[in-house]
């Protein structure tokens, strides 16, 4: 962690220098090795000197050594010598079969360099339609195609076979001859060679026999790293012959936090200024493997301190906070704690009376107490209802009127009557019936192909995005088309037969076999990751899918739900985004999302409970207010991350701030925006602040960005204003009540409570010495009932209204 | 007066900061900074960017009737229109475009535009993005207020400069179908307007100030806001979110005191005669509100104009009501944008999501005809006065130099100075080309 390392003085063999590999196996396959060399300091920690240590053979005539990297030059035993410092070890290295440049296989060797040169990306020929006539499987996932597209397509003028060099893959690929791509290929590199030898060994396909890869291991796969340390990633291809093969320099590599660390292409990790946590994807060939990169802040030049505990959930983000350096902002004070309990908990404001009630409870336990009062509020089932809506599909244009209702007046009593989660979500897995009574029949006409079933099954309630796989590879995760298509295979066989009034009967006639769109291929329905496909010709396939997803065994299910209810209550979730579960987007703080799921599990999946959990936490009572040591931080909840208020909690909190409720359309008077189940129900103010159209799983789908035209209505625009100057609304009332003649100044008691009241209903708390001053300000200009509606104004558009703090 | 609003600034001081930006000097040079490392595209700054008015024929335009005549075809496919001679001798238009004709040297006719897709969803989007929607997951044919892919006009509001105090992307008089941002968010959505020019009431919504409050009640809100979130200038690094919101507060806030701004969209200020000469009519006040938009610094206006679905008497829809607003509009726009020296610096597109059947229905219509139609460029630095491509006898199949919604897209987003291979990502994370994977119209640059 420290770049400056006091050099040890003492010439030793040392168990302080690590080489990997231990043993160096150089081969006709594995021509080159990568070697990473590591010191452990005095303090146990771990120091990458790959590229500054020195490194020599000991019988040069058997392998050179350019950098850090070795290659063969002729059979023969010797050993590497790395030294650092005073230390030194030498590393056994052994080189066979390298006269014989082995038979090159299509798959496993040429369709790595296209990858790695990038010809075959979405950018380039891997686009659906290829680029300038030249067309690639997009990540090499269909060799077959590719070795045609190579060396059949356009009459073979691709290779020239009696000249390699002089191939127009060769000449395009080292530019040449003019490529829209630029320079993808240097002549003296060993993707170079393996083209040039492939096209001389007369373009075989290779071996049907030969081995396939099975696995990919990266070193290190955790690291803790300062600004600017470096660190390099070794990365092995595991073959079913067993033989291994170093990829480092053919695989391909990304990091999810550029800020944080960058990695080149040649797998060297780079740590910037910002810290924080970054996970680098390692991809060869559609394995992927991950390196997990911590950049705490510089030290604290103090102990830290024991931080207070609420329940485990304050000690597990406190471990990983004293990791990274981070200190985390004081306690949110009570006012702040309400309102911010009441908005991520039932999407509604508190009331003036409930925030001077909750002010004047003495009870040291009355947050435990209150966090009680709101879960049990009917707004909670309003809110998740709606919440669930979005992600559910449930969409008016495609269900109608009466479908529409239905699901969303089924998901409303799930929440209303805490039904536990794994059993609302079988019920929505193997529902059947008609759509006007059943609800989640429902689902099954938003998603209304087995494709989009798998697709939206998967995200919605395993948080794995699987959509990739549809058509290629994923390629940052281990799906392929037979795992995608092998989830489809259960939505196989549904039958959606009309009925009048534009209703569904929706039957499953039983298991009927699934294949691969265009290859035809016949795939095994299984859940994903499981190998051995299950008996579904006993039942309605649906229901083993369902045992599968919502057992406690499932390795996302739990996690998914969890992390979705940290997300809406801490506004980041521990794997961001929070439907995007894989090996290569690793939580933030593993050992906390692996506790919630558990609990999630121990509770039964009550949803109440875990939010409980949640709520009473130190973490989530942190103030929003950051200090000088966390401002940066927007991974490890150091501070609680502001949100602005989602549309529909917009609309509402404005309604009951002014005490005018909204009118929608053919609802009820007094319907919330909150309630309304129909989300196509014309609202210019809905549309703006971004109320989503449904048509994705997904709660991207949920805009909070701002905009000029947000702005301009909120401030503006006649709808609001009229709620202010409302002749029925709160300040008319209040005014009303006052024996005091409105047209001359209120006394100056009644105006502070005038005030008070308005910052109580808007921002949940009584005012600042700033907005008194600025109140004051106001009611010396105008007369009382202008004054006031002047204040209200000012707090709906201030930044303590339209965002939770 | 109060001390504790205006910063000791008095009300003419307060608005001509408005004009600035409303910003202090320090968020002001932020904000340049920002937009400055947003730019993209060319690397000299002095060059004028080249904003766009976006004219979409919504129903699908008959090509063979407007622009590409078919005069020696049978008459059930050439229809009752003769062709003209323009001011560019060799270039024939119909007769329903007496005025364009005066001005084909200005603009460059595209008659080999093709698609394969018959719908009008697909087709909006596929003409408004350069992609087609495809099957894929979030497509839906009754979807109608999100795309796949994202507009050329969120495009431009996204990677395109904006110095302006007007919104980027201008939506007018109603949101087009297909032009909103998709996965760019609704930061690049459209201004839409929702209301009409041609309209003696109009007016554009909460620009003006709510009845009952008057400019000095707004300036004391103003104050009293400033002061109040001044507070939270301590904690404003806490939250990217905030400060946009700050920055949209800012423009909106100066949208609404800027004169200027506010003025761009007062099409009264306009006299008559140039009012009468693009016509009095929803299409022709909607091309001068453009042209007062890019001469603010709009970057992108879009135009809908429906009702061209003409399955039925096509001829005398045309004849009576569709074209002459567009004939005169158009013409109108490209000589007032001529004369101001604009016409340089702003790209006129009239496009449409296809075209229509060669031969006549028996109810006297043409139906959906996406194999072959015609579009209009002009403008932005672009060659003109000449024809692109051709169509065969009957206007029915694209015999030279096809054209497709992806190059229209790249033409347009690399004349308005955006690389059209510039990759964004969808939220599945897939790589995407903004401009869809097409190529600029070589001959028209």
């Amino acid at each position: 962690m420290n770049p400056t390392v006091d050099f040890p003085t003492t010439r030793t063999i040392s168990e302080n220098l690590i080489v990997e590999p231990a043993d160096i196996v150089l081969h006709g396959t594995n021509r080159q090795q990568q070697l990473l060399v590591t010191f452990i300091s005095a303090n146990a920690e771990s120091l990458d000197v790959t590229h500054r240590c020195q490194i020599a053979i000991a019988g040069p005539s058997v392998a050179s050594v350019t950098g850090s990297t070795l290659s063969a030059r002729m059979d023969g035993s010797t050993h590497a010598l790395v030294s650092f410092g005073k230390l030194e070890v030498k590393v056994p290295l052994r080189v066979e079969n390298c006269e014989v440049y082995p038979p090159i296989h299509f798959a496993s060797d040429i369709v790595p360099v296209l990858s790695k040169l990038g010809c075959n990306s979405g950018g380039c020929h891997g686009r659906v339609q290829g680029q300038n006539g030249f067309k690639l499987s997009v990540f090499g996932y269909d060799p077959q195609a590719d070795y045609d597209a190579i060396v059949k397509e356009s009459r073979g003028r691709r290779i020239f076979l009696s000249s390699p060099s002089d191939s127009l893959l060769v000449q395009k690929a080292t530019a040449n001859v003019a490529h829209g791509g630029g320079r993808r290929l240097k002549e003296d590199s060993t993707e170079f060679e393996l083209l040039h030898r492939w096209i001389e060994q007369g373009l075989p396909r290779g071996s049907e026999s030969a081995p396939r890869l099975i696995g990919l291991n990266v070193s290190p796969t955790e690291r803790v790293l300062a600004a600017g340390d470096k660190q390099q990633i070794l990365a092995t291809a595991i073959f079913s012959d067993g033989i291994q093969r170093d990829v480092s320099h053919a695989s391909n590599y990304a990091s999810n936090a550029t800020t944080v660390a960058e990695v080149t292409q040649s797998g060297l990790v780079r740590c910037g200024e910002l810290s924080g946590d970054a996970a680098i994807t390692i991809n060869y060939m559609g394995q992927v493997a991950v390196v997990q990169i911590h950049r705490p802040r510089a030290t604290l030049g103090q102990a830290y301190p024991t931080l207070p505990v609420n329940n485990r959930i304050d000690e597990l983000v406190g471990a990983k906070l004293a990791k990274m350096g981070l200190l985390p902002s004081e306690s949110a004070s009570d006012t702040m704690f309400l309102r911010r309990l009441f908005l991520d908990v039932i999407g509604t404001l508190p009331t003036s009376d409930e925030v001077r009630e909750f002010l004047a409870d003495l009870d040291p336990y009355k947050r435990v107490r209150w966090i009680e009062r709101v879960l049990e509020r009917p707004e909670y089932a309003d809110y998740w209802a709606l919440k669930w809506a979005d992600i559910l599909l449930v969409d008016k244009e495609k269900l109608g009127d009466r479908g529409a209702f239905e699901f969303h007046r089924w998901l409303r009593e799930q929440f209303e009557r805490n039904r536990p989660y794994h059993e609302w979500v079988r019920e929505v897995l193997t529902a059947t019936g008609n759509s006007g009574r059943n609800g989640p029949v429902n689902f099954y006409r938003a998603a209304d192909t087995p494709d989009a079933l798998a697709r939206t099954v998967s995200q919605a309630f395993l948080g794995v995005r699987i959509e990739c796989a549809q058509c290629h590879h994923h390629p940052f995760d281990r799906w392929s088309q037979s795992d995608f298509y092998g989830l489809a295979g259960f939505f196989q066989g549904l039958e959606r037969k009309p009925l009048a009034l534009d209703r569904t009967l929706l039957v499953h006639s039983g298991y009927q076999p699934m294949v691969i769109p265009l290859s035809n291929a016949p795939v095994a329905t299984r859940p994903l990751g499981v190998e051995t496909a299950p008996d579904l010709t006993r039942t309605d396939p649906r229901v083993v899918l369902a045992d599968w997803l919502t057992s406690n065994d499932n390795p996302w299910f739990a996690r998914s739900f969890a992390n979705r209810l940290w997300k809406q209550l801490l506004g980041r979730g521990l794997v961001e985004p929070e439907d995007d579960m894989r090996l290569t987007n690793p939580a933030t703080n593993d050992p906390l999302m692996a506790f919630l799921a558990q609990q999630a599990i121990d509770a039964n999946f009550d949803q109440k409970v875990l939010l409980r959990l949640i709520l009473n936490s130190r973490v989530y009572q942190t103030s929003s207010v950051p200090n000088d040591n966390n401002q940066d931080d927007d991974q490890n909840f150091s501070h609680y991350y502001v949100k602005r208020l989602p549309a529909e909690v917009l609309l509402d909190a404005i309604s009951s701030s002014t005490g005018v409720p909204e009118t929608f359309p053919g609802q009820p008077l007094g319907t919330r925006a909150l309630q309304l189940w129909d989300n196509r129900l014309p609202s210019y103010f809905l549309e703006i602040f971004g109320r989503p159209p449904r048509n994705s799983p997904c709660e991207c789908g949920r805009s909070s960005e701002p905009t000029m035209a947000q702005a301009l209505h909120i401030s503006n625009a006649p709808e609001v204003e009229s709620k202010i100057g409302d002749d029925a609304g709160r300040i008319a009332k209040w005014l009303s009540t006052i024996s005091s003649d409105v047209s001359q100044r209120l006394k100056p008691d009644t105006e502070m409570s005038l005030v008070n009241e308005i910052c109580l209903v808007t921002l949940g708390r009584l005012p600042r010495s700033t907005e008194r001053n600025v109140a004051q300000a106001l009611f010396a200009t105008s007369n009382s009932r202008q004054a006031a509606e002047d204040f209200m104004w000012t707090m709906l558009n201030s930044y303590d209204f339209l965002f939770i703090q | 007066m109060l001390p504790s609003f205006c910063d000791g600034m008095d009300r003419r001081g307060f608005l001509r900061v408005g004009s600035l930006g409303g910003l202090s000097m320090a968020e002001l040079m932020r904000l340049q900074h920002l937009q400055a490392v947003e730019a993209t595209g060319s690397s000299s700054a002095k060059k004028k960017d080249v904003n766009c008015i976006f004219i979409f024929i919504i129903g699908g335009m008959a090509h063979q009737d407007l622009w590409d005549p078919k005069p020696d075809a049978p008459s059930e496919i050439r229809g009752e229109f003769s062709p003209i001679k323009t001011v560019v001798p060799g270039i024939q238009l119909t007769s329903l475009l007496p005025n364009v004709a005066q001005v084909t040297d200005k603009l460059a006719i595209l008659r080999s535009m093709t698609h394969g897709d018959p719908d009008h969803t697909a087709g909006y989007h596929v003409m408004m993005t350069g992609v087609h929607p495809g099957t894929g997951p979030a497509f839906n044919r009754t979807t109608t207020n999100n795309n796949v892919h994202p507009s050329l006009g969120s495009t431009v509001a996204k990677l395109g400069r904006n110095d302006s105090s007007l919104p980027p992307y201008i939506s007018i008089p109603n949101f087009l179908n297909s032009g909103g941002p998709s996965f760019l968010g609704a930061s690049c959505a459209p201004f839409v307007i929702e209301a009409d020019p041609a309209s003696p009431e109009f007016a554009v919504r909460d620009i003006v100030l709510p009845e009952g409050v008057t400019s000095d009640r707004s300036l004391r809100r103003q104050s009293a806001l400033r002061a109040v979130n001044a507070f939270e200038r301590r904690v404003e690094a806490m939250s990217k979110q905030v400060q946009s919101l700050d920055t949209f507060y800012e423009k909106a806030y100066n949208l609404m005191t800027s004169q200027a701004a506010k003025e761009a969209f007062e099409i009264g200020r306009e006299d008559e005669a140039t009012r009468e000469a693009y016509g009095m009519t929803s299409l022709g006040q909607c091309c001068l509100m453009a042209r007062r938009l890019v001469e603010s610094g709009c970057r992108f206006v879009s135009i809908e104009n429906g009702h061209w679905d003409t399955h039925r008497k096509n001829a005398m829809s045309l004849r009576d009501l569709l074209v002459p607003p567009l004939d005169l509009g158009l013409s109108a726009l490209l000589r007032d944008l001529d004369s101001r020296g604009m016409l340089e610096s702003t790209l006129v597109v009239v496009t449409t999501e296809f075209g229509r059947t060669p031969r006549i229905n028996a109810m006297a219509g043409r139906d959906h005809w996406p194999a072959a139609f015609s579009i209009i460029m002009a403008g932005g630095g672009l060659k003109s006065g000449l024809t692109i491509g051709t169509t065969d006898k009957q206007a029915a199949s694209v015999i030279d130099r096809p054209i497709t919604p992806a190059d229209m897209a790249a033409t347009i987003l690399s004349v308005l100075g955006i690389d059209p291979q510039t990759v964004v990502h969808t939220p599945v994370g897939r790589p995407v080309q903004v401009g869809g994977g097409g190529r600029p119209i070589s001959e028209l640059i």
